[in-house]
């Protein structure tokens, strides 16, 4: 089912949550809103499932007008950042209870309710704790249980909460890669709600970066990536760079002097070189302050020759054949760079 | 696995007993605070009790089961029994009402309502009593209307019976708006997510949350709904056998000299404070069973 949001302006007292915001998601897609707290990304989401109503605006599914319905009748399943499991029910009777609250009429028989129950139990791989209590569950087990249990009223969308964000590291990976399967096993539109930028691009085919109550950004994680459209997507998504900067014949330069450009440089898109190779515009000096060579690329943190901290990235092998070691001088060259104004949002000269 | 178990225990054993040194007084102070707790104990609670139970019991058993089996005394058992039957359960549908809105809305007048609600509390009883009387009495703000409709509440069981509803308000009330305040709202959400309605959710989800803390406001609200004394002997108007609740009727006992009779029925009073006081241990340790299970249950899934 595909999903519409309209001119969404919401308030909560004097603080706007929402200003006019508009968003559109086709059928089948899974998609993140990315944003810092206070974004208005959950309070979007909370929207579409009828747990909140916009002063202004409309929402759709599948062309319908449904703005005025509420969340039992939009047959949406939501999922908590806390869970909200009934903490008296069972896993099984926690699955069981959104077709255990049917009308007479719709109420699918108990046979068919365990069936169902022990089919989604299996999905989320716990069918031998169906008679534990919530409490007796770790979290990661909770959030599985709480997806079932989403799943179970066969919802026409699946909206998500925050859903891993009170994991640990190891097991948000693991439900991380378990969701995007289910993603692709059951195809309902699904919209997700995190911070976590890393989690939004590994998990989601689009990305919506949402910034102080406006939408900065639609695309696939490349394009939001390697394309931002505003200096706010660029520093939310990844480390970077800033420096002052001046446009030359359409080519972007780093400068010290502020010429009202702000040039943006992801670390790994900086290289570092011995020779002065002439001394041109496209190169400037540093000297290394720290390396850390844990991990796939080695972090090398330096200071300009104007005195500002510097943050590259290169690979190991590039490390090991350069030699590099603390206080020494070299020649920083940025390979690909990206220029705003800096009093505004829109890009200036894209490189 | 079995090692680090013992190792955790161990280690929260000795830190638990490094606790208890740091703030344990020498032997002296803590035989003198105990004996001093057990002295005023003794003397304000547990010698009043025995004195009850030996007047009422004075001039033997035969002479205590005789004092109920007059029909003044079965009439003021049968009048508290009224008064609390009708009272406990308008305060249990009015306390969960108040606490649920308190709990889960933003609402105009919402800290009068708070404080309103904790009126009974701090207004002595006899002065709730006399509220009553001056609007429901004859030379009340109502009394020319009732007494034209023929309608009599003043020295009738209404009166007390409103009397009751009034001081015993607070209790259930009090109770949950904590208890719904911490739970918060999420399982609700959930449940009207799931396609619950309204009632469903409160019957399904909410209710069976709070059980144990409205079973408890329901006792103490009961306990008291039985023990008024000063804001029904205001407005009962001490009829024998029509407007009598069972306190008043021991006064009245008491006053003529009828001491194994106004001990007998006072006993069944103090009976019921322990019975009482029993239940309310009963659902506080239920409570903690039910919690030390889960967690114990919560030790084993994690180990």
């Amino acid at each position: 089912m595909s999903i519409e949001a309209l001119n969404i302006t919401k308030t909560f007292g004097r603080f706007t949550a929402l200003s006019n915001v508009s968003l559109e998601i086709p059928t089948g897609e899974l998609v993140a809103l990315l944003g810092p707290s206070g974004s208005g990304k959950t309070t979007l989401l909370r929207i579409i499932a009828g747990l909140e109503f916009a002063d202004t605006g409309t929402v759709r599914f599948d062309g319908k007008d449904i703005s005025d319905r509420s969340a039992g009748e939009r047959r949406v399943g939501f999922v908590f950042q806390h869970y909200a499991l009934f903490r008296h029910m069972t896993v099984f009777e926690n699955i069981a209870f959104g077709l255990k609250v049917r009308p007479r009429q719709q109420r699918p028989p108990a046979e068919r309710i365990r069936a169902k129950v022990h089919e989604l139990l299996k999905l989320i791989q716990l069918e031998k704790l169906a008679q534990r209590l919530p409490s007796q569950l770790s979290g990661g087990q909770r959030q599985r249980v709480a997806l079932a249990r989403a799943l179970a009223v066969e919802p026409s969308v699946l909206l998500l909460d925050e859903p891993f964000g009170a994991l640990d590291a190891k097991v948000r990976q693991e439900l991380r890669r378990w969701l995007r399967q289910l993603h692709d096993e059951i195809h309902v539109t699904s919209v997700f709600v995190t911070h976590d930028q890393e989690e939004a691009l590994e998990l989601a085919n689009r990305v919506v970066v949402m910034n102080e109550g406006r939408i900065e950004q639609v695309g696939t994680p490349d394009e939001v990536y390697n394309h931002p459209a505003t200096p706010f997507v660029y520093n939310f998504l990844g480390n970077v760079n800033l420096f002052h900067g001046r446009v030359d014949n359409g080519k972007a330069y780093i400068d010290q002097k502020n010429t009202g450009h702000v040039v943006y440089v992801r670390p790994h898109l900086l290289e570092i070189d011995r020779q002065p190779n002439g001394g041109g515009p496209d190169r400037f000096r540093a000297r290394i302050k720290h390396i850390n060579s844990a991990g796939p690329l080695v972090k090398v943190e330096a200071i300009t020759e104007w005195g500002d901290p510097v943050h590259i990235e290169i690979s190991q092998e590039r490390f090991r054949t350069l030699e590099l070691r603390r206080d020494e001088a070299v020649f920083v060259i940025p390979k690909d760079v990206r220029v705003f104004h800096a009093n505004e949002g829109s890009p200036a000269k894209p490189m | 696995m079995a090692a680090t178990i013992t190792l955790n225990r161990q280690s929260a054993f000795s830190s638990a007993a490094g606790v208890a040194e740091a703030t344990t007084e020498p032997a002296l102070v803590r035989g003198i605070l105990i004996a001093i707790a057990a002295l005023f104990l003794g003397l304000f609670l547990f010698l009043p009790l025995a004195v009850v139970f030996a007047a009422a019991f004075a001039k033997g058993v035969s002479a205590y089961f005789v004092s109920f089996r007059e029909p003044d005394a079965l009439a003021a058992i049968r009048l508290t029994l009224l008064a609390a039957g009708i009272a406990v359960p308008l305060n249990l549908v009015f306390g969960v009402c108040a606490a649920w809105s308190i709990a889960k809305f933003e609402f105009a007048g919402k800290s009068l309502l708070i404080t309103l609600i904790d009126l009974p509390f701090s207004v002595s009883p006899v002065v709730s009593g006399l509220i009553y009387v001056l609007l429901f009495g004859l030379q009340g703000l109502l009394g020319p209307w009732l007494a034209a409709h023929d309608i009599k509440i003043i020295f009738a069981v209404p009166g007390i019976v409103l009397a009751t509803i009034f001081v015993t308000f607070p209790f259930v009330a009090r109770e949950l708006i904590p208890l719904i305040q911490a739970q918060g709202s999420e399982e609700e959400e959930a449940a009207l997510t799931l396609g619950a309605s309204g009632w469903q959710t409160f019957l399904r989800v909410t209710l069976p949350n709070v059980k144990w803390g409205l079973l408890y406001g329901v006792i103490l609200c009961n306990a008291r709904a039985m023990g008024e004394f000063g804001a029904v002997s205001v407005v009962s108007g001490h009829i024998r056998g029509l407007t009598n609740t069972m306190p008043l009727h021991i006064e009245i006992l008491y006053n003529e000299y009828q001491f194994v009779s106004a001990f007998a029925v006072a006993s069944l009073l103090a009976l019921l404070a322990l019975v009482t006081l029993v239940a309310k241990s009963a659902v506080e340790w239920k409570a903690k069973q039910q919690h030390a299970a889960l967690a114990r249950n919560w030790e084993e899934v994690t180990v």
